[in-house]
C-alpha cells in the first residue's frame, strides 16, 4: 500500500512539473498544447546529448555522487538541456503558433498536434527508437519499511532526489508568481489579459515567458522521467494524457491545482500498475480526467479567467 | 493657446475592417478639464476611448497626447507616456486583495511602492483601510474607486474612463463623479464615456454628443443644459450638425 | 499463366499499385467525410479520430473472422453484416464521447477524444483474448472471394464496391446537408445567438452529427481492414489521426468535395514520399526515413495552415462552444 504511494508520488512529481508548465501555457496563450509531451522529451533527450559531452570532457570528474547514479554532469546537463528547452519552445512560437495567433484556438491545437508528432519522430530520426539510460549503474533500493509493514517501502535514492528537487522547484515557481513583478504580470494576464495591456503590462513578454517558465520546467521533469524509467521517443507521447489530466483536474491556470492533479494521476497511475497490470497505466489517467468531466469540469481550483 | 491634453484627429476605428464604428471623430481635450461624451447606444462612443487607449484598432486619424503621437504605440505603453484607462466591466484583478492590485499597479510601472500608493491612499481612504479584502468581494461602487485608484497610480496626465456610473446607484454615481472632480483639480484631464446624461452634464466641464461615430455637439456644459438637441438625439430624431457658438 | 509482353507486365503492375493507392484513398475518404461532418458542419474538434476507425475495423474482423486460436471468433458473419456492425460500434463510442465532453469547451472535447483513442489502442494491444492483442485479427475475410480468386481481378471488384460506397455516402451527406436538418446544424455551426436560442435542442443536433460522423469512421476502418486482410494495434496510432486532419486541412473543411479531394491528394503526397524515401534511401535507415516521413508531412500541414487555412476548396470553420 505504502508502495503504491511512494510509486505514485515519483510519478506525480515528474507530471506536476509538466502540468505546472501547460496549465501556464494554456491559460496565458489559450489553447491546449498537444505539444508540450514533446517538451519533456526533447528536454530529457537534450540532457542524455549534453551528459555524453560532459562526460567525456569530464573524464575522471564524471564520477556519479554516491548514492546517486549520477553527478555534477547530469546536473549541468540539466541546466543545458532547460536553456535548450526553452529555445525549441521559443522558436516553435515564432515559427508556428504566433503566426497562427489570430485564427483562433483550433488551429493552434491543430498545428500543437502536428508539430508534436514532428518533434516526436525528430527525436526517433535522431536518436532512434531503443531506449536509452543516463547511466548504465543498477540502482539498489533503500528499504525504508520491510514488506511486513503494510507491505514495505522501498526507494532509490534517485526518487529521493526527484521529490526533493521538484518540491524545491514547485516552491520556487510559486514564490516567482506570487512575488516577482514578471510572475505577477503573467498571472494578470491570465487572470484578464486586457486589464493587463491597459495596466502597462506588454503581452509580448508574458507570451514569452510564459514558454519559457513551461519549457524549463518540462525539461526537468522530462530528465526525471528519463532518470526514473528510461529515454524513449515515446516519452513525450505516454505522458501528454497524463499532463491534460493533471491540468485539468487542478483547474487551468492553477499552478497548485497542476501539481496536486499530478500527483493525484500519478497515484492512480501506481495504483492501476499495481491493482490491475502495468499494461493499463495509460488508462488510469484518462479514467482521471473522463471523472473530473462528469464530477467538476472547472477543475478543483478553477481561477477565474478574463 | 496651450497644447491640448489629448488630441484625436478625424478617427477611424474599427473592430473588424471595413466596419469602422468611429468615423472620423475629433476631440481635443485640455489640461484640467473634465469632457463628457455623450450619444445613443452604438455612437461609437465606448469605441472612441478603447481606441485611445489603444485597445481598438485605428484605421485612420491620429491620437496625440500632450503634442506627442502617440497612434501607433502599443496599448500596453500607453500608460507610460500618461493616458490612464479605465474599462466599463472587468476592472479590477478579482483574484487580487485591494492592496495587491494597486501594488501590482505599481510595480509594472516600476514606482517605488510606498511612493506611488500613499497619494492614492490619500485620495481613496476607504481603500486604504479595506486594503486586504479581495477585489471580487468589492460592491459595485467600491470596485469602481479600485479601479480608478489603479489608474490613478500611474500619475497620469490623461485619464479615460468608460462609462464608470455603469451599475451603479445614484448616489455612488454621485460619488464616484465627485471623485472625477478631485481628479481633475489635481491637474488631470479627463474623459468620459457617459450613459448617465444629468449626472455627467452635473460633473463635466464640457460634452461632446457622438452620433453613427462622429461627434455631432461639442459645447460647455452650461450651453447645453436644457438643449433640445440632446433630448433629440437620445430619442433618435435627426439632428442637423451646426457648429454652435462657443464650441471648441 | 500466358506469356506476356514487358510493357503489359509493368502496366499490370501499375494498375495493381493503383487498385491499392485508391481502395485506401476511397475509404480515408469515407472517413473524412465523417471527420468534416464533426469539424466542418459541427464545429466539433475530435483529435481521435483512430481510435473511432479502430473500434470500426476491430468490430467488422472480429466478427467476420474465422476461429483462431487464444481469441474469441467464429461467429462468421457475413462481410456486409460486419460492415454494419462496424458503424453501430463506432458510433456508439462517439454517443458515449459526446454524452461526456460535447457540453464542455471545445479543446476539452479534443483532449477527451485524444483519451478514448489512447485508451482503444491500449485495450486493443492488451485485450489478447478479444483483440489478438499485439499480433491483431488475421485472415479477414475478403468478400466475393469465392467467385473472383485472390487475383488482380479481385482487387478491382473491391476498388469498385468502395468506390461506389463512397460515392453513396457522398450523396447521403448531401442530401443530408441540405436537408432541414442540416440547415439547422449550419445555424447552429454559424450564430451563436440561434445556438443558445435552441439551447438544449442544439446539443443534440451536435450530438448527431458526431454520432453520425463516427459510424463513418468506422465503416472506412472496416473498408480497409477488409482489403488488406489484417489489422494491428499499430495501425491505429496517432499519426493516422493526424493523416486524416492532415487530409480535411488540405482538402478544405465545410463540403464534402473539399474531404474527399483531400483524401486523395494527401495520400497521394504521403505515398509518393513514402516511396521516394525508401527508394533513395539505404535498407538499414528506412526506421529513421519513415520518421523524416511524418516530419516532412507535419511541416507541410504546418505551412498550409500558416498560408492557406482553408484548404483548397473549404470554407472557414470556428470551433462551436457547446455550452
Amino acid at each position: 500500500m505504502l508502495q503504491i504511494v511512494a510509486d505514485g508520488l515519483i510519478i506525480g512529481a515528474i507530471v506536476s512539473l509538466g502540468a505546472i508548465g501547460l496549465t501556464l501555457t494554456f491559460s496565458v496563450l489559450r489553447f491546449s498544447n498537444f505539444g508540450h509531451g514533446e517538451f519533456l522529451a526533447w528536454g530529457a533527450y537534450f540532457a542524455f546529448t549534453a551528459l555524453s559531452f560532459f562526460g567525456a570532457t569530464a573524464a575522471g570528474k564524471a564520477m556519479p555522487i554516491a548514492p546517486f547514479s549520477f553527478g555534477l554532469p547530469l546536473l549541468a546537463a540539466t541546466a543545458v538541456a532547460a536553456g535548450l528547452t526553452a529555445l525549441l519552445v521559443l522558436l516553435l512560437d515564432a515559427a508556428l503558433f504566433r503566426r497562427l495567433r489570430q485564427q483562433g484556438a483550433i488551429t493552434l491545437v491543430i498545428a500543437s498536434f502536428g508539430a508534436a508528432l514532428a518533434l516526436r519522430n525528430l527525436l526517433l530520426f535522431f536518436y532512434g527508437g531503443v531506449p536509452l539510460y543516463y547511466s548504465q549503474d543498477l540502482q539498489i533500493a533503500l528499504v525504508l519499511l520491510p514488506r511486513s509493514v503494510s507491505g514495505g517501502l522501498r526507494i532509490t535514492p534517485d526518487q529521493m532526489f526527484v521529490l526533493g528537487l521538484t518540491l524545491f522547484t514547485v516552491v520556487g515557481v510559486h514564490l516567482f508568481l506570487s512575488r516577482s513583478t514578471l510572475g505577477r504580470a503573467m498571472r494578470a494576464t491570465s487572470m484578464n489579459p486586457q486589464l493587463a495591456r491597459v495596466a502597462g503590462i506588454d503581452p509580448e513578454r508574458v507570451l514569452r515567458a510564459t514558454w519559457v517558465v513551461g519549457g524549463v520546467l518540462a525539461a526537468v521533469a522530462g530528465v526525471f522521467a528519463g532518470l526514473t524509467v528510461q529515454l524513449r521517443p515515446t516519452l513525450g507521447l505516454d505522458l501528454l494524457l497524463p499532463l491534460f489530466a493533471a491540468v485539468i483536474l487542478g483547474g487551468i491556470g492553477s499552478v497548485w491545482g497542476a501539481v496536486l492533479g499530478g500527483l493525484i494521476v500519478g497515484l492512480a497511475e501506481s495504483a492501476a500498475v499495481h491493482i490491475v497490470g502495468a499494461e493499463y497505466r495509460a488508462a488510469a489517467a484518462f479514467v482521471v480526467l473522463i471523472a473530473i468531466l462528469l464530477v467538476r469540469p472547472t477543475g478543483l481550483f478553477a481561477e477565474k479567467t478574463g | 493657446m496651450s497644447t491640448p491634453a489629448l488630441q484625436i484627429e478625424s478617427l477611424v476605428a474599427a473592430y473588424e475592417p471595413g466596419l469602422p464604428i468611429v468615423r472620423g471623430a475629433s476631440l481635443s481635450l485640455a489640461t484640467a478639464e473634465i469632457l463628457a461624451i455623450l450619444g445613443p447606444n452604438g455612437a461609437g462612443k465606448s469605441t472612441l476611448v478603447k481606441a485611445a487607449a489603444g485597445l481598438v484598432p485605428i484605421v485612420s486619424g491620429k491620437v496625440w497626447l500632450h503634442g506627442r503621437d502617440i497612434t501607433q504605440v502599443p496599448a500596453h505603453r500607453r500608460v507610460f507616456e500618461g493616458l490612464a484607462f479605465v474599462p466599463q466591466t472587468e476592472n479590477v484583478f478579482g483574484n487580487l486583495s485591494i492592496g495587491e492590485n494597486l501594488e501590482l499597479a505599481a510595480a509594472i510601472l516600476k514606482l517605488p511602492r510606498a511612493q506611488a500608493l500613499a497619494p492614492v491612499y490619500a485620495m481613496f481612504p476607504d481603500l486604504q483601510r479595506q486594503r486586504g479584502l479581495l477585489a471580487s468581494r468589492l460592491s459595485g461602487g467600491q470596485r469602481q474607486m479600485l479601479a480608478v485608484a489603479r489608474a490613478l497610480i500611474a500619475n497620469p496626465r490623461v485619464l479615460v474612463l468608460d462609462e464608470p456610473s455603469a451599475g451603479l446607484s445614484p448616489k455612488l454615481v454621485a460619488e464616484v463623479l465627485a471623485q472625477l472632480r478631485l481628479v481633475r483639480d489635481s491637474g488631470v484631464s479627463v474623459l468620459l464615456v457617459e450613459q448617465n446624461v444629468k449626472a455627467a452634464l452635473a460633473v463635466a466641464d464640457r460634452a461632446a454628443v457622438m452620433v453613427e461615430g462622429v461627434e455631432r455637439i461639442v459645447a460647455d456644459v452650461q450651453s447645453l443644459r436644457g438643449d433640445p438637441r440632446i433630448a433629440e438625439l437620445y430619442l433618435g430624431r435627426h439632428v442637423v450638425a451646426q457648429p454652435t457658438a462657443r464650441a471648441d | 499463366m500466358s506469356e506476356l509482353g514487358a510493357w503489359q507486365g509493368w502496366l499490370l503492375g501499375w494498375i495493381s499499385y493503383g487498385s491499392f493507392f485508391l481502395v485506401f484513398a476511397c475509404s480515408y475518404a469515407v472517413i473524412v467525410l465523417g471527420l468534416n461532418l464533426q469539424w466542418g458542419y459541427t464545429g466539433l474538434f475530435n483529435v481521435g479520430v483512430a481510435g473511432f476507425v479502430a473500434v470500426g475495423a476491430y468490430t467488422s474482423a472480429i466478427l467476420t473472422t474465422p476461429e483462431a486460436a487464444d481469441r474469441v471468433g467464429g461467429f462468421g458473419w457475413p462481410v456486409a453484416a460486419g460492415w454494419a456492425a462496424a458503424m453501430l460500434t463506432s458510433g456508439a463510442v462517439g454517443l458515449l464521447v459526446g454524452a461526456v465532453a460535447l457540453r464542455l469547451r471545445h479543446d476539452y472535447l479534443a483532449i477527451t477524444t485524444f483519451g478514448v483513442a489512447v485508451s482503444i489502442q491500449l485495450l486493443a494491444t492488451n485485450l489478447q483474448k478479444l483483440t489478438g492483442g499485439t499480433f491483431g485479427v488475421q485472415f479477414i475475410p475478403k468478400p466475393l472471394q469465392g467467385w473472383l480468386g485472390t487475383g488482380l481481378v479481385w482487387n478491382l471488384a473491391y476498388l469498385a464496391l468502395v468506390a461506389l460506397l463512397l460515392f453513396g455516402v457522398y450523396s447521403a451527406l448531401q442530401t443530408l446537408t441540405a436537408s432541414p436538418w442540416g440547415r439547422v446544424l449550419r445555424a447552429i455551426r454559424e450564430d451563436e445567438a440561434a445556438a443558445e436560442s435552441l439551447g438544449k435542442r442544439a446539443y443534440f443536433y451536435r450530438l448527431q452529427s458526431f454520432v453520425i460522423g463516427s459510424m463513418l469512421m468506422g465503416l472506412g476502418g472496416a473498408m480497409s481492414a477488409h482489403f488488406v486482410g489484417y489489422i494491428a494495434p499499430e495501425d491505429f496510432l496517432p499519426i493516422l489521426t493526424f493523416q486524416l486532419w492532415a487530409m480535411l486541412i488540405v482538402g478544405g473543411a465545410g463540403n464534402h468535395r473539399g474531404a474527399v479531394l483531400g483524401a486523395f491528394l494527401v495520400w497521394g503526397f504521403w505515398t509518393t514520399a513514402g516511396g521516394l524515401l525508401r527508394g533513395f534511401v539505404p535498407q538499414a535507415e528506412q526506421a529513421r526515413a519513415a520518421a523524416l516521413q511524418v516530419v516532412l508531412i507535419g511541416m507541410l500541414i504546418a505551412l498550409v495552415l500558416v498560408l492557406r487555412p482553408r484548404g483548397l476548396i473549404g470554407e472557414k470553420v470556428s470551433a462551436a462552444v457547446g455550452k
